[in-house]
This record gives C-alpha cells, sequence and structure tokens, in this order.
C-alpha cells in the first residue's frame, strides 16, 4: 500500500511537467493574478504554469539576491522595483518595445521607478490608508487625525499593522515629515505620535484585517484600498478613508528575473494580461486599480460603487531608503513595540 | 541461518561493536551535518557579516550585530545604551517560563489521571493527547482566535449571565498564554504520562502504607521518579515557547515584541540580517544554557544515587 502511494506521489510530481508544450514559473504576490487568466493563458499557448506566492516585497527580494530562483516572472513594487533594477537582478527585456507598453496609461510610463521602461510593465496599484467600520463609527474621516490621535467612539478600537512599511508612511504624511527621512530628531516625532496612539490601539496585526473588521472587533484599521473594496463588495459596512494629508501608494509591475529559463513565455504572457480585456478581468478580480488602458463598460468596481479607488487626494508612493533612514523607521517600530 | 550464526560467533566480537555503530550511524550523521550543524555555522557566519545597504549581508567580520544589542544611536544622535532589546529577550524568557509553569500544571494530573486507566482506553486517550498535532498550528490559533474573539461562544457565555458589553477576551497576555498552553501542553502530557506509567504502584502504597498523606506521597515519592519526564517535557516545551511568533502576535494583539517577532523584523523590513542573525545567536545561546543546565544536574544526580 505505502509503495502504491509513493508511486503515485511520485508519479504526479513528474506527471505534469511533461504535460505542456513549455512552462511559466510565476511569483507574484498571493492570490494576485486572476486565475481566469492563468487557465486562458495557458490553454491559449499550451504552456503549463505554476503560481507560488509571497507576502512581501522583501521575501522577493531575499529569494532573488540568493540567485536562480526558478521563477520568470515576478510583481515587486515600486521601491523595490528601482532596488532590483540597480542590484542587476532584473532582465531588461525591452519592455517599451511591447504592445504591452502602449497600453499602460500615461502617467504611470517611465516613471522613478523604471525611467526607460526597460525591465517592467506595471500591472496593479493602489494606496493604503486607514478604513472605518460605518456600524460602528460615523464620526468624519477626512484626516488622518482621527486615526492618529482618535477620540470617542475610536479610543481604544482601532488596529495597525504589524509592520512598520506603510503605517510609518501615513504618519509621515500626517506630521509632514518626508518619507525616508534622515533626520533622528523627525523622526523622533513620528515615535512619539505612535506612541501616544498605541493607548489606544486594540492590535498590531496584518493578518486576519477583515474579520476583525467585518466583525466590528475593531472600528478602525489600517488597510489597503483594494481589500476595502473587496469586503464593501462582499457586504461589509467599511469604507475607506479619504484624508486630506494624503494615501501611501504603492504600484506592482510585472518583471522577469535575470536567468529566467522562459523568457519568452514570460514576455507572451506580460503582453497577454496587458490586452485591455485582460487587464479588465485582472482588475476585476484583484479589486486593485489597473495602470492599463481597460475596458470601462465592463468595469466591475467603478467610481459609483468603489470609491476607495479612485482617490481625491494626493498619492504619495513609497520610496526605498537608504539603510540609515530605513534604521530609524527600525527603531521607531521597536521602541514602539518594545 | 545457523550457520551465519555460528561464523558471526567465531569473529571476534570487539571489532564488530566498534566498526558498525559509526557506519550504521552515518544517516543520522549526515542529517545532522546538512540539517542542523551547517545552518547553524551560517547563522553565525552572518552573525558577524557585515549588512548589506537592501538586505542580505556581504562576508566580513563586523561585530556591530552584537554591539546593537545593547549599544545604539540615540534619537540625539550619540551612542547610548539601549534597553530595548533586552526587555523583549527577558519577556520571553517570561513567556516561555510561564507557559512551561502551566503546561506541567495542567500536564501532570492529566498524565497521572490516564496511566491509571485501563489498557484499551490508556491507548485512545493518548490518541486523543496528540490528535491537535494534525491540524496545522496556524489553524489552532485561529480557533482559539474564535473562541475567545467577539460573538465567541466564551463571550456568548458570560454576556447570557449579565457580563457588561464591550467585554473582550483577545489582544492581551491572557489570550496569548491560552494559545501558548493549548498548543504545547501535549509535548508536556506524553513524557510525563511515560514516566507516570513507569512508576511502580507498589511504592506508592509503600509510601501510604508508612503514613505518608497523599501530599507527602506526591511530593516525596511521585514527583522525584518522574522528575527525568518532567525535564524533558519542560524542554519540549520551553524551546519552541521561546521562538514563539504566532500567539504573541494574534493572540496578544501585537503589541509588545517577542524575539521570534524581533528576528523576522530584522530579516524582513528591517533589512539587517547581521542583528536578526546576532539575535538568533542569543537566542540559541540561552536555549543551550538551560539545556546544558538540566543535562548537568541529571548527570550529577545520577552520580550521587
Amino acid at each position: 500500500m505505502t509503495k502504491f502511494y509513493a508511486a503515485t506521489a511520485i508519479a504526479m510530481c513528474f506527471g505534469s511537467a511533461v504535460a505542456a508544450e513549455g512552462s511559466l514559473n510565476l511569483y507574484v504576490w498571493s492570490e494576485s493574478i486572476a486565475p481566469e487568466l492563468i487557465e486562458k493563458f495557458s490553454n491559449e499557448y499550451d504552456v503549463q504554469v505554476n503560481v507560488d506566492g509571497y507576502t512581501s516585497n522583501e521575501d522577493l527580494l531575499t529569494k532573488l539576491q540568493a540567485g536562480s530562483s526558478g521563477y520568470d516572472i515576478a510583481s515587486p513594487s515600486q521601491h523595490f522595483l528601482r532596488i532590483m533594477i540597480d542590484a542587476g537582478l532584473l532582465e531588461n527585456f525591452g519592455a517599451n518595445t511591447l504592445d504591452a507598453y502602449a497600453n499602460i496609461q500615461e502617467k504611470y510610463r517611465n516613471q522613478w521607478w523604471d525611467e526607460t521602461q526597460e525591465y517592467s510593465i506595471p500591472i496593479a496599484y493602489g494606496s493604503a490608508g486607514f478604513s472605518v467600520n460605518t456600524d460602528e463609527y460615523t464620526g468624519p474621516t477626512d484626516s488622518l487625525k482621527y486615526f492618529f490621535e482618535p477620540e470617542g467612539e475610536l479610543a481604544g478600537r482601532i488596529a495597525m499593522l504589524s509592520y512598520p512599511d506603510e503605517v510609518v508612511g501615513a504618519a509621515q504624511l500626517y506630521l509632514g515629515v518626508p518619507f525616508c527621512s534622515e533626520d533622528p530628531a523627525e523622526m523622533k516625532r513620528v515615535l512619539d505620535l505612535l506612541m501616544a496612539q498605541k493607548e489606544s490601539v486594540a492590535v498590531y496585526s496584518s493578518d486576519n484585517i477583515e474579520g476583525r473588521m467585518s466583525s466590528g472587533e475593531v472600528a478602525a484599521h489600517f488597510w489597503w484600498d483594494g481589500e476595502v473594496v473587496r469586503a464593501a463588495a462582499a457586504g461589509a459596512p467599511v469604507e475607506y478613508a479619504m484624508t486630506k494629508e494624503g494615501l501611501v501608494g504603492w504600484i506592482d509591475s510585472l518583471v522577469i528575473p535575470k536567468g529566467a529559463q522562459n523568457r519568452e513565455n514570460a514576455i507572451r504572457f506580460i503582453e497577454f494580461v496587458s490586452k485591455p480585456e485582460n487587464a479588465t478581468i485582472q482588475m476585476n478580480h484583484y479589486a486593485h486599480s489597473s495602470p492599463m488602458n481597460v475596458i470601462e463598460a465592463e468595469k466591475k468596481y467603478t467610481e459609483e460603487n468603489a470609491p476607495g479607488l479612485y482617490p481625491t487626494v494626493p498619492v504619495v508612493m513609497s520610496r526605498t531608503c537608504s539603510p540609515k533612514a530605513q534604521d530609524l523607521v527600525t527603531r521607531v517600530w521597536t521602541q514602539l513595540l518594545q | 541461518m545457523s550457520e551465519a550464526t555460528a561464523h558471526h560467533a567465531d569473529t571476534p566480537r570487539r571489532r564488530r561493536q566498534i566498526n558498525l555503530p559509526y557506519v550504521g550511524l552515518a544517516p543520522a550523521w549526515l542529517l545532522m551535518i546538512f540539517a542542523l550543524i551547517i545552518p547553524i555555522l551560517i547563522i553565525i557566519a552572518v552573525s558577524f557579516a557585515v549588512r548589506g545597504a537592501y538586505g542580505g549581508f556581504d562576508w566580513g567580520f563586523d561585530l556591530s550585530g552584537y554591539r546593537q544589542i545593547l549599544f545604539n544611536e540615540g534619537w540625539t544622535g550619540e551612542m547610548e545604551f539601549t534597553p530595548q532589546y533586552l526587555i523583549i529577550i527577558l519577556r520571553t524568557i517570561l513567556l516561555a517560563t510561564v507557559t512551561t509553569v502551566l503546561c506541567l500544571i495542567l500536564a501532570v494530573p492529566v498524565a497521572y489521571w490516564i496511566a491509571g486507566q485501563p489498557g484499551h482506553r490508556k491507548s485512545v486517550l493518548v490518541f486523543l493527547v496528540t490528535l491537535p498535532f494534525w491540524m496545522s498550528m496556524i489553524l489552532r490559533v485561529y480557533a482559539w482566535m474564535i473562541i475567545l474573539g467577539k460573538d465567541g461562544p466564551l463571550l456568548r457565555f458570560f454576556e447570557f449571565f449579565g457580563a457588561p458589553s464591550g467585554m473582550t477576551f483577545m489582544y492581551n497576555d491572557g489570550a496569548t498564554l491560552a494559545a501558548m498552553v493549548y498548543t504545547y501542553i501535549p509535548l508536556m502530557v506524553l513524557p510525563v504520562f511515560a514516566s507516570i506509567e513507569k512508576l511502580d504502584g507498589t511504592l506508592i502504597e509503600a509510601a501510604h502504607d508508612l503514613y505518608g498523606n497523599r501530599w507527602t506521597t506526591l511530593r516525596r515519592v511521585i514527583l522525584p521518579l518522574t522528575a527525568p519526564g518532567i525535564a524533558s517535557g519542560g524542554i519540549l516545551v520551553f524551546v519552541p515557547a521561546f521562538g514563539a511568533v504566532l500567539e504573541p502576535t494574534l493572540m496578544g494583539g501585537g503589541k509588545q515584541m517577542m524575539m521570534g517577532s524581533l528576528i523576522q523584523l530584522q530579516f524582513g523590513g528591517g533589512r539587517n540580517w547581521p542583528f536578526g542573525a546576532a539575535i538568533a545567536m542569543i537566542l540559541m545561546m540561552l536555549v543551550m544554557l538551560v539545556l546544558v543546565g538540566l543535562a548537568l544536574r541529571s548527570a550529577r544526580n545520577e552520580v550521587e544515587s
């Protein structure tokens, strides 16, 4: 019996790999790519597509730095894309000569994270800010003040993320401190703000945010725009705050790691998901905005039903901090939670 | 068969006894070298390496990873003594110790009771103790989040009897401990059960015959004889509890860092691998100290007896 199982297991390992013409290995944000698109691509080009997910840019960077990751496509955020290009971890696949490039919305082309746009094609963008449960909180949400200096219904009932990245960025926006500040005095102000806020924070966690928010366990949570939109579409009484100080922005791009085995298939895939009809499917799945020109009529999340995706306030993209600035961020965070 | 046995009997036995164990243990040694010793050497090397600007490290010799545990640049830009990491280390030791003690207090009666059951029921009960291991740890922690959370059965129960609304069991040290004890208690029950089962019942009878009351019997007879099981259960609980990340973050609300999450932060967003490796080394050394201490004690006890 054991032998039988072992044989089946071995057969399953090798069986799937030889079935298709070629293969394509994706390493992207967990559950970011629409399964429908993967299936469609796989059928159309007879390619076996394997998808692995990560939950932080650092995970991806670590894997690429280690070399020979075995992946053909990854999707870093802008600040990590910059590091990866500078460190020579990515293939120059002449992205600006592709059809995909022509379909990128003007304002997302040739930005500081890839000026020549030779290394990447963007796939999704969004922002991070705070959201409220409208059953639990009915007050104003137009300023980060209500989140960082909570009063009344929000006191003791707000939740932060467990990592400093976006949260510190939002605090910097609120205080008017530039991202990646290397000035200890400025960062001390960030720490003081977060320390004062801590008394009102119920939990620092990046897991199960939807559960906490939908059930009303907390009244406000630091969160991402698309997740709020998706929870709201599923019927949860949640709303994304448009804070006048601005929102912390991000944009993820498809890239090809250096030495990828299936470069041609990777380019094919990038072209494929960047077509207007497929970009629309992708946006409807992921619930984050698409930097591509999409088919407006087929969009599931519009300005009316998903205002969170159409910010009316400035969105400031996070930056890659110098080691000195990063140490200040880490120091703020460890002193906050010491 | 009988020929072979006869042949073996003729060859000098001493020689075989020296060679065979080494050959036979080779797979275990290889596993130890590749899965344990080499990784630890790498962590040691990284803890002395020079940090890379964007995560990672460059080979070299730099003590700043260890120095940072005690001294850092303050907000005014001067080097100063920073107690925050010591506080985190001490808190982690405290959490692991309290978890171990609670597990012990709860596990000894359970193990004693199971050991006293008739044969068939005994094996069913031991099986039930191991049952939670069949599920992923994160699922078990989530289950506790449901039990203790808002709309959870426990809160419902208390609200039924007039508990004030707004009461919560989640996101405090109690919630962390509940999940920790639940997660690790099987590791305590099993070794304690094994040593209680071996306990000679006549010794307890003898203790009673000599007018030892129940408390004296427990203290002077049962506990000393089950000490090895308790010690190994204690190690099995203490060591993983020391590195716990899930329970403090998910149940405790992550308001206070533990060593596990500190290491995670340094290897992740903090982008300071050598420092993360240095903290990991400290964690490992503390565990080693406990283990060596226990080993020395039991060696001494053996010599004495």
